[in-house]
């Protein structure tokens, strides 16, 4: 099997008058690639055809070396696939251990003592160990979203498929759920998406920056900082020359835009470059 | 302690290798002495499977009456858990089930004595169960489900099979009561069995909510159709469907319904459009 587990050739989907994906091209391998960005810009609709949930208008994808528009070759690769939805939904009178325990009999895994091994197995990576006979209707909303990180990883699978999974994590859950993840991604090919750009600093080896439907940017995280570079100046006040500026709390602004001569051009973080591909539409929102 | 394990007599007592009398010594060894114990080679791959069984087995909840019922039945453990989860097969639903039957039984005791309202209602009653057995609408992990690799029919075809068979011994129980129990009680059978059938054969095209929605007015329709044209009292013979020699078209029908819903079973893996 190639490196390459992830191969999206020319994607469109359309809903209607809405053009979700408008051709989106990209590869990915084993290790940690994010997609970025706002809400609408197709990530969820990418990730669910790389789960083998939706197919595209147009275009092909090549999930671990078999093509999902095949029957067989789609079961070949839900054999190996992890999906946690940007909505899980759960039989809430089930306790955590019942539910991922009947995950685990749609992933096929019949023999009862290896599954119920597995099950625990899952539920302590995500430290739900001692909840695991807890209801779930009784369980936080952070537990929820670990019990469905949980279920994804039951069986070991070559390729993850995340939307969205640090919503509403607080940040000593985000940094666990990054612990986690960054352990599996050695061996496995993790596809994930989030608005956070602390999240792809911290954990991506690639990040793919979306928005309309269209790919703005891929390539590394420090790649994704340097288009910012020589974009981005403080100063005492506000310049209404940039593009945005805001606040900072230690009392200068932050400009992106074009600098204006002489400005005190600071080093960019992904953040800034993240708002240099996508803030226009913040400012056009402003505005109107 | 005077005498402490080498290294080759501990290995052969992990694998099991050693010979009872000297294992005894070994052991009672290791229980006192630290150094020893440590030394111990641990497989710690397998101890870890070992110890997530134990685990596994205190979590595991309590199998509920639905489950050991099935269990009894002769189902096995993880087809019992998927049926567990179908909302149809819940005791609320069931409840509802058996209200409506006592409901139309009632209806039935009427002066003529005829099983009308009874036979009309029954065939639907299990064509529900059916249509809420699956799909995006009724079942919460749906999403989740769709990217794992059961295939979408043998999951269907457990839960509507369950459902109509609970449904329809509902049915038959309920029966008992009408007034008069003759052949005529039971010729809502094969209604039931054909519009469940094509039901799910609708659904390789369809949602299974639209299908049975389709089927029902389906229904509906035959039985209008038949009052309409009737001459003389009401009574069971009135409506097509029950007589005798209509029964036949019914099995065939059910027979079609089959053959589309094997011919088209891949159906059920699609992808969303």
């Amino acid at each position: 099997m190639s490196e390459t587990n992830v191969q999206v050739t020319s994607v469109r989907k359309r809903f209607g008058s809405v053009q979700a994906l408008g051709g989106v091209s990209f590869e990915a391998e084993t290790g940690i690639t994010g997609l970025l960005g706002p809400n609408g810009a197709g990530k969820t609709t990418l990730l669910r055809m790389m789960a083998t949930v939706m197919s595209p208008d147009s275009g092909s994808l090549r999930l671990l070396g078999h093509d999902p528009t095949d029957p067989l070759a789609r079961t070949a690769i839900r054999r190996s696939l992890g999906y946690m939805p940007q909505e899980p939904g759960f039989h809430r009178s089930f306790s955590a251990f019942a539910f991922i325990d009947y995950v685990a009999i749609l992933k096929e895994m019949t023999d009862r003592r290896a599954r119920h091994a597995e099950v625990i197995r899952v539920l302590d990576l995500v430290g739900l160990g001692d909840q695991a006979r807890k209801r779930i209707r009784a369980l936080s909303g952070g537990m929820r979203r670990r019990l469905a990180l949980a279920q994804t990883l039951l069986g070991d699978p070559e390729l993850l498929v995340l939307d969205e999974p640090t919503a509403g994590l607080d940040p000593e859950q985000r940094l666990r759920f990054r612990e986690l993840i960054s352990d599996i991604a050695v061996r496995q090919t993790v596809i994930l998406s989030t608005h956070q750009t602390e999240d792809v600093a911290t954990l991506c080896n690639r990040v793919i920056v979306m928005d309309e439907g269209i790919i703005l940017f891929e390539g590394t995280p420090s790649e994704l900082a340097e288009i910012a570079r020589g974009r981005v100046w403080a100063a005492h006040e506000r310049d209404a020359r940039a593009t945005l500026s805001w606040r900072t709390g230690d009392g200068m602004h932050r400009h992106i835009g074009v600098a204006p001569p002489g400005a005190h051009l600071i080093d960019p973080t992904i953040e800034d470059a993240y708002l240099l591909l996508v803030g226009h539409r913040v400012v056009a929102e402003n505005v109107a | 302690m005077s005498w402490h394990a080498e290294d080759e007599l501990l290995q052969r007592y992990a694998s099991g290798a050693l010979d009872a009398a000297n294992s005894f010594s070994v052991e009672a060894h290791i229980l006192a002495c630290d150094d020893c114990r440590m030394r111990v080679p641990r497989d710690t791959t397998r101890l870890d499977a070992i110890w997530n069984g134990v685990r596994g087995s205190i979590s595991a909840p309590a199998t509920r009456f639905t489950e050991r019922l099935m269990r009894v039945l002769g189902i096995n453990a993880h087809t019992a858990r998927l049926l567990a989860a179908t909302p149809a097969l819940s005791t609320s639903w069931l409840a509802g089930i058996a209200a409506t039957l006592a409901f139309i039984i009632l209806a039935s005791h009427n002066k003529s004595g005829d099983p009308l309202p009874f036979l009309l209602v029954a065939p639907v009653l299990p064509l529900a169960g059916v249509a809420t057995a699956y799909g995006r609408g009724v079942d919460p992990t749906y999403e989740i489900g769709a990217s794992a690799p059961m295939r979408g029919l043998r999951l269907l075809m457990i839960r509507s099979l369950a459902v109509f068979v609970t449904t329809s011994a509902l049915a038959v129980a309920a029966s008992f009561a009408l007034p008069r129990v003759d052949l005529n009680a039971a010729a809502w059978i094969l209604p039931a069995v054909a519009l469940a059938t094509v039901c799910l054969a609708l659904s390789t095209w369809l949602s299974p909510l639209r299908s049975a929605v389709i089927v029902a007015l389906a229904w509906m329709a035959v039985v209008i159709v038949s009052l309409a044209v009737a001459t003389g009292p009401l009574r069971v013979q009135t409506i097509a469907a029950f007589r005798e020699g209509e029964q036949a078209w019914l099995a065939a029908t059910a027979l079609l319904g089959v053959l589309v819903l094997v011919v088209r079973r891949n159906h059920f893996e699609r992808m969303d459009r």
